[in-house]
């Protein structure tokens, strides 16, 4: 039962990499590279939550979409100094930049934030959905998910599906597909490449900034270095689901998530050590299948 | 005359790739361009659509100047270009593929996008058949076709190809040519065509260009330029 908690768990928290993996995935799609700054959108996503509720009080659905607008918007901002300025000169610029930016935003937020942890609101604290009950030598065991849980699960699994028929049934999304896949062939059917570049990094830096909120509430916790593991597991995700495949990238947050709690359960006092099972992880994946495990699939940005 | 190009100069960092061409090109007509390997003519189609930064000269459509446009705006202007290369969308079906030919035209409604789709595969029934099947996995052969009907989806006034030939086995060649014919004998559409097939390219176009080193150094209608010695010596083998 223990077990099957720490999974049910894993899945829970693994939605909330799926999450950021997706987001992730969709920016190295348009964009053509890698980036260092996402860790730093998706603290900031969590504090621009942590001041709505201060100023607009506890509303959790306008919060998330504040994190997706506030994250979106420095989208935009990284978009113009590491991505546009640099799109003749060799690609590593680019990529330095956002190292750059990286470092600038994280020192900037605790300048701005302070370097202490913060608390979010507690939503639905002590709230359980129990799925399972049974009674062993009068010992009562649950398997339950709170309802902080199901609110994470409900939101990751609506704005995948909301994603994926974005861009396969609208234009603009199928204007998206056609960037990530060949910037040329795009140009030549008449996309507005730039355009859409930033478009496409913008909504993935939303997403980021949504997951932030997530994480943030789900720990109870939030502080501005809170980037650098976050981004690095994004970036682990998208990496075992092969890079730009949306799909692959939520499979990839989700066994990630999987991995660290199961983790928790088996190895004694295994708890310090939830982002090593994670980095583990995502070696042995490298190892056994460098192109990605779930590469063969086609949902491509 | 619809598309004109005057003293066109592009180089690549030091490297000078047209040295100040002049084409013209008028509604309804096939003209080809000819030339060997790095002559210049996939940097003129390049710089026509937009995806290369010109240094001096004009380029014009209709008379309106494009030569600052962006490449999204040419192409609402009516302008298809069938890339050097083909650039098929891999990880797109090829009905996919097709659709793009026209994302970039808000304004039209789903049945002329089943028309136009409708037509390709009557052009191509080979597309038809491997409709579901994704772009990266079709062969050469069907690969250029799937992008000719990707540039026809658009319906343009002006279809540009760059070497439809390139690396595919005659008789796919035979089928690519009959079909600029039919563009020039059943449609009212304009064709510019690059070629290192002289001979069939010269045998299907109205006009030809002939380009060496970034300059234009012979011209006249396909049937001169067929029987000129130069052109002869330098393309088809005495
Ligand atoms: N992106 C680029 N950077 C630098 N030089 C380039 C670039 N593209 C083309 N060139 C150079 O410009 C010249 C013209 O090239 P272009 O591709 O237009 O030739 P082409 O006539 O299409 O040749 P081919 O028949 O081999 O395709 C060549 O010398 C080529 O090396
Ligand atoms: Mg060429």
């Amino acid at each position: 039962m223990y077990v099957l908690q720490q999974l049910v768990n894993g899945i829970c928290q693994g939605s909330i990499y799926a999450l950021m993996a997706i987001g992730y995935a969709l920016i190295f799609g348009v964009v053509g590279l890698v980036t260092f700054t996402y860790g730093e959108i998706i603290m900031l996503g969590a504090f621009s939550a942590f001041y709505y509720f201060i100023v607009f009080g506890d509303n959790l659905i306008l919060s998330l979409l504040c994190g997706f607008v506030v994250a979106g918007l420095v989208g935009i901002v990284v978009h113009k100094v590491c991505y546009q300025r640099f799109l003749d000169a060799p690609r590593y610029i680019s990529l330095i930049a956002t190292i750059g930016m990286s470092m600038f935003i994280k020192n900037l937020a605790i300048i701005v934030f302070g370097s202490t942890m913060k608390g979010l609101p507690l939503f639905f604290e002590g709230q359980n959905l129990v799925i399972a009950e049974r009674t062993i030598d009068g010992v009562r065991q649950q398997l339950s998910l709170t309802y902080l849980q199901v609110v994470v699960i409900v939101t990751v699994v609506v704005l995948s599906i909301a994603l994926t028929l974005f861009l396969n049934k609208t234009r603009i999304g199928m204007r998206l597909r056609a960037v990530s896949q060949d910037r040329k062939a795009a140009a030549l059917v008449g996309v507005n490449v730039k355009n859409t570049t930033l478009l496409g990094n913008c909504i993935g830096c939303g997403f980021g900034g949504i997951a932030g909120i997530l994480l943030g509430l789900y720990y109870n916790s939030i502080i501005p270095t809170m980037g650098g593991v976050a981004g690095l597991k994004a970036f682990s995700a998208v990496v075992i689901g092969g890079l730009s495949n949306i799909a692959g990238a939520a499979i990839g947050g989700i066994s990630i998530g999987i991995v660290e709690n199961l983790g928790i359960a088996f190895i004694p006092n295994g708890s310090g050590y939830r982002d090593v099972y994670a980095f583990l992880f995502l070696i042995i994946a490298l190892v056994i299948k460098p192109e990605g495990l779930f590469s063969r699939r086609t949902g491509t940005v | 005359m619809i598309l004109k190009i005057e003293n066109l100069v592009v180089n690549y960092g030091y490297i000078s790739a047209l040295r100040g061409i002049s084409i013209e090109v008028d509604a309804g007509e096939v003209v080809t361009l000819i030339g060997g390997n790095g002559a210049g003519k996939t940097t003129t189609l390049m710089s026509i659509s937009g995806l290369t930064k010109i240094d001096s000269g004009t380029i014009s459509y209709h008379g309106q100047d494009m030569s600052s446009l962006n490449s999204d705006k040419i192409v609402k202007m009516g302008i298809a270009h069938v890339p050097e290369g083909r650039n098929i969308f891999p990880k797109l079906s090829v009905e996919e593929n097709l659709k793009m030919g026209c994302v970039s035209q808000s304004r039209i409604s789903n049945t002329v996008i089943q028309e136009r789709l409708a037509q390709q595969y009557q052009l191509f029934p080979r597309l038809r058949e491997r409709r579901k099947q994704m772009g990266g996995t079709l062969s050469g052969g069907e690969q250029q076709m799937l992008a000719i009907g990707r540039g026809l989806m658009s319906d343009p006034e002006l279809l540009m190809l760059d070497e439809p030939s390139l690396g595919l086995a005659p008789i796919i060649i035979d089928e690519i040519f009959e079909l600029i014919s039919g563009i020039k004998n059943e449609t009212d559409k304009t064709v510019l065509l690059i070629e290192q097939n002289a001979v069939m390219a010269l045998g299907v176009a109205d006009r030809g260009y002939v380009l060496q080193n970034g300059e234009i150094v012979l011209s006249g209608t396909g049937e001169e330029l067929l029987h000129d010695e130069d052109v002869r010596k330098a393309y088809l083998g005495g």
